[in-house]
C-alpha cells in the first residue's frame, strides 16, 4: 500500500484510544470545570448531551442586527427566532412559520405582508427583564427592523431595508441627522395592529420579501436588553431561540446551552424524502420528540486546517464542518468513504452549496472594461484561457462544480438545463479570439499587446491571507501566460481588497457570494447597474440587463420570471463581466453518535435538530 | 557595506595591519569552517546559477501529476493524481445559444476557423519526479533550488540593508556622541522596547504585500543589534591615537568615520552581517506563512513550507522535507561559518 | 539608588513618546481604511462614511494622535473593531493562556540550558562539546514552523500522546493535557540558542583572572565551576532572561495558532489579518512599557548583584 495510506492504517485511527485521551474525553463530556472534581460524581446523574465542533473562521459577535459573517449568524440561528424559517428536511427549501402563526400571503400586489405572532413565546431570562418573564410581541419586530437603520449600529445588512419599507427611509434620514433614531417615531410601513400583529407595507412589490423575514439575523431582540447593554450587545444576545449563550471566549470558544424558557419544537416529517438516508435517519431519531435534545453545544473557531481536521479524526470533535479539500483523499479516497472511517460509522453529508466563486472584471477599466466587441473579446478570451479543470481538480480536489451561470443549484430560478461552453477551458479558441481582434504581439517581447499597440498587462488582485486564494492567483497567471497574455498577481490585504473592489480600483479580482435567501435575485443583483459602488463590483451597467432585472423583481416566482432570469444569464455570458468559477461542494462529517444530522443550504447550523447517543460515544471511546 | 571587504589593504590599517590576512589564515586552518564555507559557497553558486537560468529554469513547468511520487517511491499509490478534465462539466444539455445578443456574433465563423487551425498539445504528465511533485505537479527539487534564490536574496539584501542602517547610525552615534548620540539612542530605545516579533507583526499589519516589503520590514526592524555594537566600537576607537593623528593631518569627519575607523570595526560588522542573514532567512518563512510577500510566480522556502502545511497529513512529506532540509543545511553551515569567522577575527574569544 | 531609579523612569518618557509616535505613524498613517471590513456584504459610500465617523478615522491627524495618547494613559483603547470587545478585556483574558505555555517554557528552558551549558563548558573543546554545539546549531536551523507541523502530526496524531489541539477553563487540565506538547516544541526550539549563548557566558567567566587564581589555589575544577563560574555567569544569564521576558507574551503565536490556544499571540495574528488596529496598538504600547520596566528592573538587579557596577 502507498505511503499516503499511513493515516488510514494508523493503528490509533481504528483501535483503542490512549488512556490519557479517554480521560480527557470523559471530562469534556461531563463538562466539568475542575479536573479533580470530575473523577467521581458523574455516576448517578444523567450525562448531558454535548456536541462539539469547529468553525473554520472566527466569529464577530451575536447582535443580530450588527453582524454579517456566516459563523456569527450561524450562532444567532440558535439564540433567536425569525418570524419564518425553513423546513429542516424539505428540498427545495420551503418557508414555514416559526414565531408567526402562518406564512402570510402577499397583499396589495406584493406590497403588504401581515404577520400574527403566536402568543406565549418567551425570551430567555436576563437581568434586563428584572425577574419578569418577557413575552415576544409585535413591537419587538418593529423595533428590530428599525435597528437595521440605526446609524449607530452600522448594520451590514442595512441594504435589506433600504428603499423597501414605506416611511423607513425617512426614519433613517431623521436618525442620521440627529445621530440617533427616535425609536418611538411611527413608521407608516411598520404597522403594529395589536399586541401580536404587525403588517409591513413596502414601497414597491417584492415577492422575495418573505425570505428576508426568514433570515437568521432578521430576528426580534428586546428593546430593554439592547438598551441595558449599550455597546455590549454583541456579547449579550437575548432571544427566544432554543439555546442561550452560556460562555463566550471571543475567537476561541462559544458555548450554547438549552434555553429553559423555550417552548420546544417538533420535527415535521411531511417533507422528508423517503429515498434519502439522512432524511430517514433524522425522522427515525427525532419523530415525536420534543426538540431540542442537545443540552450543550461547544464551538471552537480553528482557522488552521491541520488541527481542525485532526481534532475530528481524534474524536475531540463530533462534527467536522466542511472537510478541508486538502484532506479529501483521506476521507473520500476515490470518492468513497475511507474504510477506517466507515468502520467507525462516520457519515459524510455532501452539500452542493448555494454559492458561487467568480472573478470580477472591472468593466469601467480602460483595458479589461468596455462593451465594444474588441473589449468583450479580451474578457471572453481570458475566460476561455482560464484552466477551470485545474481549479476544480487541483485547487479544490474535485470538490466543486463548474458554474454554468451565476446561479447555484438549490435556489429558486436555477435551471439545470442551462449550459454554456463559453466558460470552458479552451486555449485554442481564446488565442483565435485575441488574434481576431488584434491582441497580438506587436513589440516582439513575446507577450500580446493591445490592438492600438500599447502593451497589455493585467493585474489580478487577491487576498494575501489565504493559501487557496494564492493558488487561484497562480492559476490565473499561468493560464494567461499560456495564451500569451501577461498577468500579474498582486497580493493585497483583505481590507484593501474589499475597498479596491468597492471603489473600482482594480482590473481583476477574486470574489464569492453565498445566498442570503434562496432566490436568483440575490445573485443577479450583483450585476445590476444601480448597485455599482455597492455589491456590483464589476461596475457592470448594461441597460438590457437592468431592464430585465427591474421586471423580474415585480413578478412572482413562475415561468415568466424564469424566462427573465434566462435572458439575464445569457447577457452575462455574452458580455463576461465575470469569469464564472465554481459552486463548491462541502463534505460534512459526523460520528455515528450524532443523530438527526442534515445540512440546510441556507441555515448554517442544525443543533436544534441533533441528538447525541451518549452511550454510543462512550462505547466508542473505550 | 561593499566597501568593507576590499578595504583591507588601504592605508587605514594602522592598528592591526594583518588582521584580515591573519584571520584568513586562521580560517583556513579551521576545518569545520572551511566545510561550511564550501557549503555556503555551493548554495550561493546554486543561487546564481538558478538566477542565470542554468539550473531549475523550468521549475514552474508542470511536469508530473499532482503530488507525483518521488522516483524512489515509484510504486506507491497516489490518490491525489486525479484526471483533470475540462469539458462537459454541466449536464449533457445543448449549450445555450448567444448569437442574437453576442457582440462577437458577427465574427463567429472567422473565430471558429482560426481556432480550428491552432493546435493545442497535451503534455504528458509523469507519474514520478526525482524528489516528488507538488500540488500542481511541479518538481519539488527544482522548486527548492529556485526557492533558494529568493530566500537567500531576501536574507542577504535585508541583512545588507539592516547592516547599512545599523552601521551608519552606530557610527554617527559613536563618533559624534552628544546630541546625535542622544537622539539615536532614543531611536534605538523605541525599536528595542517593542518585542521583535511584535514589531514585525505591526509592520506586517499595515504594509502592502511584496518581496520588497519583506526586505523593508526585516531591515527596518533588524538594525538595532548592529547599531549597538558598531556604536560601541566607534566609542572605543574615537579616542585612539590613529584617529587623532588622522585629525591632525586634516582628515574630514566623514573620512575619519568611514575611511579610518570603519575598517577597524569591520570584523564586528561582518560577523553581524552573517548572523543577520541567518535570522532573516528564518524570518522569511514566518512572514510567508502569514501571507506576506513573495509573489505567486516566485517560490521561496517560506512559501514552500506554507504550501506544505497540510501535506504531511496526506502523506506527501517531500515538499516539507525538501524546503525544510535545504534551509536547515544552509542555515547550519552559515551559522557555523559565522562562528568560525568570529573565532578567526577575534581570537581572544575562544 | 532611588535617585538612579527616578532618573531612569524619567528617561522612559521620551522613549514612550517615541513608541507612541511610531505606532501612530504605522497605524493611523500607513495603515488601510478599516471601514470596509465592517461594512458587510453590501454597503453604500454613506454607510462607509458613517463607520469612519464612528471609528474616528475621519478626524484630523493631530486629533487622532491626541485620542491615542489619551487611550494609552487611561488604559482605555476602546473596542476591537471586529468583535466590539473592549480591548483591555481582550488583553486581560488572553494573557493567561499565553503565560500558561510560556512560563513553563521559560523556566524549563533556562534551567536545562544552564545545566547543559555548564556541562558543555566543563568539557569545553572536547569532542562532546563540539558535537553538542553542532547539534544545537542544526536544531536552530530548522524552522519553527516545521517543528510545529511535524510535532503536531507525530505526537498528537500518529503517536497520540497528546490531544492535537484544544484548551479548557481549568488551569490544571490545560497544564497537564493541552499545554505539554506546545511547551515541549517550544523548548525544542528555544533550548539550542540559549545553550549556545550560556556556554559563551561560562567560557567568558572561565577565562577571567579570578578563576585562574582559584584554580591556582588548588581548588578542584568542579568546585571552581560551581562556585565561581556559575555564580558569576548567572548575572548575564539573568539579564538575558530579563530581556527575553517581554517577548514571552507574543512569542508563542505560531503555537497558539496551531494548537488553538486562546492566547495573546493568536489574538494578534487574527488582529493583523483582520486589520483590527486597536488590538495591535494596545498590545504594542503596553508591551513596550513592560519592556522598559523590565529593563529597569534587570539593571537594578544587576547593580545589586554585581558590586563592580556602580550607580552612575
Amino acid at each position: 500500500m502507498g505511503q499516503h495510506r499511513f493515516l488510514l492504517y494508523n493503528p490509533r485511527f481504528a483501535r483503542a484510544r490512549s488512556p490519557g485521551l479517554k480521560h480527557a474525553l470523559t471530562l469534556a463530556a461531563a463538562c466539568l470545570a475542575c479536573a479533580l472534581a470530575a473523577a467521581g460524581p458523574a455516576m448517578g446523574s444523567v450525562e448531558p448531551k454535548v456536541v462539539r465542533m469547529a468553525f473554520r473562521t472566527a466569529e464577530a459577535g451575536f447582535d443580530p442586527q450588527r453582524i454579517f459573517d456566516r459563523y456569527s449568524v450561524g450562532v444567532c440561528e440558535n439564540l433567536f427566532e425569525p418570524l419564518l424559517t425553513y423546513d429542516y428536511l424539505a428540498r427545495p427549501v420551503r418557508l414555514v412559520p416559526l414565531t408567526a402563526e402562518a406564512v402570510p400571503q402577499p397583499e396589495e400586489g406584493g406590497t403588504r405582508y401581515t404577520f400574527r405572532i403566536r402568543p406565549g413565546i418567551l425570551f430567555a431570562d436576563d437581568p434586563a427583564f428584572k425577574g419578569q418573564k418577557r413575552e415576544l410581541v409585535a413591537k419587538d419586530i418593529e423595533y428590530s427592523i428599525k435597528r437595521f437603520r440605526d446609524p449607530r449600529n452600522a448594520s451590514p445588512y442595512e441594504w435589506l431595508f433600504e428603499h423597501k419599507v414605506l416611511g423607513l427611509d425617512e426614519f433613517a434620514a431623521a436618525a442620521k441627522k440627529a445621530g440617533r433614531p427616535d425609536y418611538d417615531a411611527k413608521v407608516a410601513g411598520l404597522e403594529v395592529r395589536d399586541r401580536y400583529t404587525i403588517s409591513i407595507k413596502l414601497t414597491e412589490p417584492d415577492f422575495n420579501f418573505l425570505y428576508v423575514l426568514a433570515m437568521p439575523n432578521v430576528v426580534p431582540v428586546a428593546r430593554e436588553v439592547i438598551e441595558a447593554y449599550g455597546e455590549d450587545t454583541m456579547a449579550h444576545p437575548v432571544g427566544t431561540g432554543p439555546f442561550v449563550l452560556k460562555e463566550w471566549v471571543r475567537r476561541s470558544k462559544i458555548v450554547l446551552e438549552r434555553n429553559p424558557n423555550h417552548r420546544g419544537y417538533e420535527l415535521d416529517p411531511r417533507w422528508a424524502d423517503p429515498a434519502d438516508e439522512f432524511d430517514r435517519a433524522a425522522v427515525d431519531a427525532l419523530r415525536g420528540k420534543r426538540l431540542p435534545l442537545v443540552d450543550r453545544v461547544e464551538i471552537y473557531p480553528i482557522e488552521e486546517e491541520q488541527p481542525r481536521f485532526l481534532a475530528f479524526v481524534n474524536r475531540e470533535h463530533d462534527l467536522l464542518d466542511e472537510t478541508p479539500s486538502d484532506f479529501i483523499e483521506q476521507v473520500l479516497p476515490n470518492g468513497r468513504l475511507a474504510p477506517s472511517l466507515a468502520r467507525q460509522g462516520v457519515a459524510v453529508f455532501r452539500e452542493e452549496a448555494p454559492e458561487i466563486t467568480y472573478d470580477v472584471f472591472n468593466v469601467e477599466d480602460a483595458v479589461v472594461g468596455g462593451y465594444g466587441p474588441e473589449k468583450v473579446a479580451l474578457r471572453r478570451a481570458l475566460v476561455l484561457a482560464h484552466d477551470r479543470g485545474q481549479e476544480i481538480f487541483i485547487v479544490r480536489k474535485g470538490q466543486a462544480m463548474a458554474a454554468q451561470s451565476p446561479l447555484p443549484p438549490g435556489i429558486v430560478g436555477y435551471d439545470p438545463a442551462f449550459r454554456t461552453t463559453q466558460q470552458d477551458h479552451d486555449p485554442a479558441r481564446a488565442k483565435a479570439l485575441l488574434d481576431l481582434y488584434g491582441y497580438v504581439d506587436r513589440n516582439g517581447d513575446g507577450w500580446r499587446d493591445q490592438p492600438d499597440g500599447r502593451p497589455l498587462a493585467i493585474e489580478y488582485k487577491y487576498n494575501a491571507g489565504s493559501q487557496s486564494n494564492r493558488q487561484l492567483a497562480e492559476l490565473w497567471v499561468k493560464s494567461a501566460a499560456a495564451i500569451g497574455v501577461r498577468m500579474e498577481a498582486a497580493a493585497v490585504q483583505f481590507i484593501d481588497l474589499l475597498n479596491d473592489k468597492r471603489v473600482g480600483k482594480f482590473q481583476m479580482a477574486g470574489s464569492a457570494w453565498t445566498a442570503d435567501y434562496p432566490d436568483a435575485q440575490n445573485f443577479l443583483q450583483l450585476l445590476y447597474g444601480p448597485n455599482t459602488g455597492q455589491s456590483n463590483e464589476a461596475r457592470f451597467r448594461l441597460d438590457a440587463f437592468d431592464r430585465l432585472y427591474r421586471q423580474s423583481v415585480a413578478v412572482p416566482d413562475g415561468p415568466a420570471r424564469n424566462a427573465l432570469y434566462h435572458e439575464m444569464n445569457r447577457l452575462i455570458l455574452a458580455y463576461a463581466p465575470w469569469r464564472l468559477g465554481v459552486h463548491r461542494v462541502f463534505n460534512h462529517l459526523q460520528y455515528p453518535w450524532v443523530k438527526g444530522y442534515k445540512k440546510h443550504p441556507i441555515l448554517y447550523t442544525n443543533f436544534k435538530y441533533l441528538d447525541v447517543d451518549v452511550a454510543a460515544r462512550k462505547a466508542a471511546a473505550r | 557595506m561593499s566597501a568593507v571587504l576590499p578595504n583591507n589593504a588601504p592605508p587605514a590599517m594602522q592598528e592591526s595591519p594583518g588582521l584580515w590576512t591573519l584571520a584568513w589564515r586562521r580560517l583556513l586552518n579551521d576545518r569545520v569552517g572551511m566545510v561550511c564555507l564550501a557549503i555556503v559557497a555551493t548554495y550561493l553558486a546554486m543561487m546564481l546559477a538558478s538566477y542565470a537560468g542554468i539550473v531549475a529554469r523550468d521549475w514552474n513547468k508542470e511536469k508530473g501529476v499532482s503530488y507525483a511520487n518521488p522516483s524512489f517511491m515509484a510504486g506507491a499509490e497516489n490518490l491525489e493524481a486525479r484526471e483533470v478534465t475540462n469539458k462537459d462539466f454541466g449536464s449533457k444539455a445543448k449549450p445555450v445559444d448567444l448569437s442574437d445578443i453576442d457582440p462577437l456574433a458577427p465574427r463567429y465563423k472567422e473565430w471558429e476557423e482560426r481556432a480550428a487551425k491552432i493546435a493545442v498539445t497535451e503534455v504528458k504528465r509523469a507519474e514520478t519526479l526525482p524528489f516528488g511533485g507538488d500540488k500542481w505537479g511541479r518538481d519539488v527539487l527544482e522548486k527548492a533550488i529556485k526557492g533558494s534564490e529568493v530566500s537567500i536574496f531576501v536574507g542577504l539584501t535585508a541583512a545588507l540593508f539592516a547592516t547599512l542602517i545599523g552601521t551608519v547610525l552606530g557610527a554617527m552615534a559613536g563618533y559624534w556622541g552628544g546630541r546625535v548620540n542622544d537622539f539615536l539612542e532614543w531611536f534605538y530605545n523605541i525599536f528595542t522596547s517593542i518585542p521583535y516579533i511584535l514589531l514585525i507583526l505591526a509592520f506586517a499589519a499595515v504594509f502592502k504585500r511584496g518581496l520588497d516589503t519583506i526586505i523593508v520590514i526585516l531591515a527596518l526592524t533588524g538594525w538595532t543589534g548592529i547599531y549597538r555594537l558598531v556604536r560601541a566600537e566607534y566609542i572605543k576607537h574615537c579616542g585612539r591615537e590613529y584617529v587623532k593623528a588622522a585629525q591632525a593631518i586634516g582628515a574630514s569627519h566623514l573620512s575619519r568615520m568611514f575611511v579610518h575607523i570603519l575598517p577597524n570595526a569591520s570584523h564586528v560588522i561582518l560577523v553581524q552581517l552573517s548572523q543577520h542573514v541567518v535570522s532573516f532567512i528564518k524570518a522569511e518563512v514566518i512572514l510567508s506563512f502569514l501571507g506576506l510577500g513573495v509573489p505567486v510566480d516566485m517560490v521561496s522556502w517560506g512559501t514552500m513550507l506554507a504550501e506544505a502545511q497540510n501535506e504531511l497529513v496526506i502523506g506527501k512529506w517531500w515538499q516539507l522535507f525538501a524546503a525544510g532540509a535545504s534551509m536547515a543545511i544552509l542555515v547550519t553551515a552559515f551559522s557555523m561559518l559565522t562562528d568560525s569567522l568570529r573565532d578567526a577575527l577575534d581570537p581572544k574569544l575562544k | 539608588m532611588t535617585a538612579y531609579v527616578i532618573r531612569r523612569m524619567w528617561q522612559m518618557i521620551p522613549t514612550l513618546a517615541g513608541v507612541i509616535l511610531l505606532i501612530f505613524f504605522l497605524f493611523n498613517w500607513v495603515g488601510g481604511d478599516p471601514a470596509q471590513v465592517l461594512a458587510g456584504k453590501i454597503s453604500n459610500p454613506e454607510q462607509i462614511a458613517n463607520i469612519r465617523k464612528q471609528l474616528g478615522v475621519d478626524q484630523p491627524y493631530w486629533y487622532q494622535l491626541w485620542v491615542f495618547v489619551q487611550q494609552v494613559f487611561t488604559f482605555d483603547f476602546g473596542r476591537s473593531w471586529s468583535t466590539n470587545e473592549e480591548v483591555s478585556r481582550i488583553l486581560l483574558t488572553r494573557v493567561g493562556p499565553t503565560l500558561t505555555i510560556m512560563v513553563p517554557v521559560l523556566l524549563i528552558e533556562t534551567v536545562l540550558a544552564v545545566v547543559f551549558a555548564i556541562m558543555v563548558a566543563y568539557v569545553r573543546g572536547s569532542l562532546t562539546d563540539r558535537t553538542i554545539m553542532v547539534i544545537c546549531t542544526t536544531a536552530m536551523s530548522i524552522s519553527f514552523l516545521v517543528y510545529i507541523i511535524f510535532g503536531q502530526w507525530l505526537f498528537g496524531f500518529i503517536l497520540g500522546w497528546f490531544p492535537v489541539q484544544g484548551w479548557s477553563e481549568s488551569y490544571w487540565r490545560n497544564l497537564t493535557t493541552y499545554a505539554p506538547l506546545p511547551i515541549m516544541l517550544a523548548i525544542f526550539v528555544g533550548l539550542a540558542p540559549q545553550l549556545r549563548l550560556y556556554r559563551s557566558f561560562f567560557l567568558e567567566e572561565i577565562n577571567q583572572d579570578y578563576v585562574r587564581t582559584a584554580r591556582a589555589k588548588g581548588l578542584p575544577e568542579k568546585k571552581v565551576m560551581m562556585k565561581h563560574v556559575l555564580r558569576n555567569a548567572l548575572i548575564p544569564i539573568l539579564t538575558n532572561v530579563g530581556i527575553y521576558l517581554p517577548s514571552v507574551f507574543v512569542g508563542s503565536f505560531l503555537l497558539e495558532v496551531f494548537f488553538s490556544i486562546p492566547g495573546l499571540g493568536r489574538e494578534i495574528v487574527t488582529a493583523v489579518n483582520r486589520s483590527d488596529f486597536p488590538v495591535i496598538k494596545a498590545v504594542t504600547v503596553y508591551l513596550a512599557m513592560l519592556t522598559m520596566i523590565v529593563n529597569l528592573l534587570v539593571d537594578v538587579m544587576y547593580k545589586l548583584v554585581d558590586p563592580r557596577v556602580s550607580f552612575k
